[in-house]
């Protein structure tokens, strides 16, 4: 029998043409993942490519800081200026490749130098994949955040493993001016926000420049890692990660007066919990369970190395990922 | 004196007066004139007088409850409400001690249990301070700390800066 023309041929073509149907339903977690994932782009684009200064209000646990930020990028390079505005003096100067800390109460500043060198980690295909999955993501209701028309959008979590998060951010440029971070109650847990914020200001180089020299004389200065990050298999591995979350890293960093510290990142695509484990010999230190707004820390010790779970997502996650951190 | 403890019991006093009336429970007097009320109050409302050593039974009873110090289910978020859950603890620990002078040395144990849960529970209220250089290190990686820029210096300054440690 010829297929096409008979009536049995068009009802094959009906059926295929269904089950095409479905396969499309199929996908739309697929093209989700992207819209999710580009949207996470643009807003991560917009907050390095951007110039902008406003106040900045950081709230966790009934704790409040409120600091002015400056950021501005000169033909691809970045600055980044961050001075909080109540209590003891703090700034931040984010500039050419590092992050200095400053403060002057204890005259000590801090240089960490980044890996990251301004790149967005475009999402792997698995993590989209754990993106639509694990995440309803959707727009919300549009309206005014520091003075700006907002456009609200949600990652509404599908299970108790990670945290919901809900973005404001600029329509004409994807700049976040708010973001929040929501636990399975519903109690908003930590969040961010701009009060007032120029975008597309104009900024020079001078107001994004420390206060304070490089080293300052009379001052003690923590250089915290020197060179490249070593980017190899540790010895160490997790054996229970918690559903959707993926290895996006794994070497040895220094950190705490240049130890060397074993780091791996599991990531679910919107957030990452990071494995730190350091050879600590017989010493003891505080372990447990410990909370700075949405990111939760725990801390155990493996024979003589300390493991050091911390990431924004819930108890439950971080503890499933430290208790099961084991030699490969 | 009596007309606090008086309004206390009728639920009618809260926060710094509360604890006004909490302090004088404390004292000898306060007691006794606790004692004396709710004798008072059960009498008018006819439940009639104690048992004879009640406040024994009572007392070998609550010594031999165990303290549950029960597991905290999550972390506190809003510091008022753990400053509500403390002082309520804290309320517990009060009357702990009042059980102390009226009702026998057994239930010392009791009241310092309450006491100590009442530590636990403030010390937990507050979170403990995460190391700027590993919240720094870990954000370098995470997609949400990346959208937000800043956040994560945000993030590592209140680190250093809760416990004055740079």
């Amino acid at each position: 029998m010829t297929a096409g023309g008979t009536p049995v041929g068009a009802g094959r073509r009906l059926a295929r043409a269904a089950l095409l149907g479905l396969a499309a339903i199929a996908v739309v977690p697929a093209a989700f993942a992207e819209d999710a994932a580009a949207w996470l782009a643009r807003a991560a684009a917009a907050a390095r490519q951007q110039n902008y200064i406003g106040t900045i209000v950081y709230q966790h646990s009934g704790y409040i800081e409120t600091s002015r930020l400056i950021h501005l990028n000169d033909l691809g390079e970045e600055f980044e200026k961050l001075v909080n505005l109540e209590g003891p003096a703090r700034e931040v100067i984010r500039s050419q490749g590092e992050v200095r800390c400053y403060y002057p109460d204890a005259k000590v500043v801090r240089i960490e130098p980044r890996t990251f060198r301004n790149a967005f980690p475009s999402l792997s295909p698995q993590q989209q994949k754990a993106l639509a999955e694990f995440y309803d993501f959707r727009k919300a209701e549009s309206g005014r955040v520091a003075g700006l028309e907002a456009q609200a959008w949600v990652f509404e979590p599908r299970d108790g493993l990670r945290y919901g998060h809900k973005f404001w951010a600029d329509p004409a440029t994807g700049l976040l001016l708010k973001a929040r971070i929501i636990d399975e109650r519903g109690e908003v847990i930590e969040q961010f926000a701009f009060t007032e914020v120029t975008i597309g200001a104009a900024i020079t180089r001078d107001m994004v420049k420390p206060t304070w020299p490089v080293a300052p004389p009379g001052w003690h200065v923590r250089q915290q890692w020197h060179g490249e990050d070593d980017t190899k298999e540790t010895g160490w591995t997790v054996t229970r990660v918690p559903p959707g979350f993926v290895k996006i890293v794994e070497g040895f960093r220094r950190l705490r007066g240049a130890r060397e510290v074993a780091h791996l990142v599991y990531s679910d695509g919107l957030v990452a919990v990071s494995v730190f484990v350091e050879p600590v010999g017989g010493a003891r230190h505080p372990i447990g369970l410990s909370t700075q707004g949405g990111i939760n820390v725990y801390i155990r010790q493996l024979d003589e190395n300390l493991v050091t779970v911390l990431g924004e997502a819930p108890a439950v996650t971080v503890r499933q990922i430290a208790n099961s951190v084991a030699r490969r | 004196m009596g007309e606090q403890i008086s309004r206390l019991m009728d639920g009618e006093l809260e926060g710094a007066e509360a604890d006004a009336a909490f302090r004088e429970l404390k004292q000898p007097d306060g007691v006794a004139t606790w004692m004396c009320y709710h004798v008072i109050g059960d009498t008018l409302r006819g439940s009639g007088a104690p048992n004879a050593g009640f406040s024994e039974r009572f007392a070998a009873r609550l010594s031999a409850e165990p303290t549950i110090l029960a597991p905290v289910p999550r972390q506190t978020h809003r510091l008022p409400l753990a400053w509500a859950v403390a002082a309520t603890v804290a309320a517990v620990a009060v009357v702990g001690s009042v059980a102390v002078d009226s009702l026998g040395s057994q239930s010392i144990a009791v009241a310092k249990a309450a006491r100590e849960a009442a530590a636990v529970r403030a010390a937990q209220a507050r979170p403990a301070p995460v190391s700027p250089d590993y919240l720094l290190a870990h954000q370098e990686y995470s997609p949400t700390a990346q959208i937000q820029g800043v956040g994560l210096n945000l993030r590592a300054v209140a680190a250093g800066g809760a416990d004055g440690r740079p």
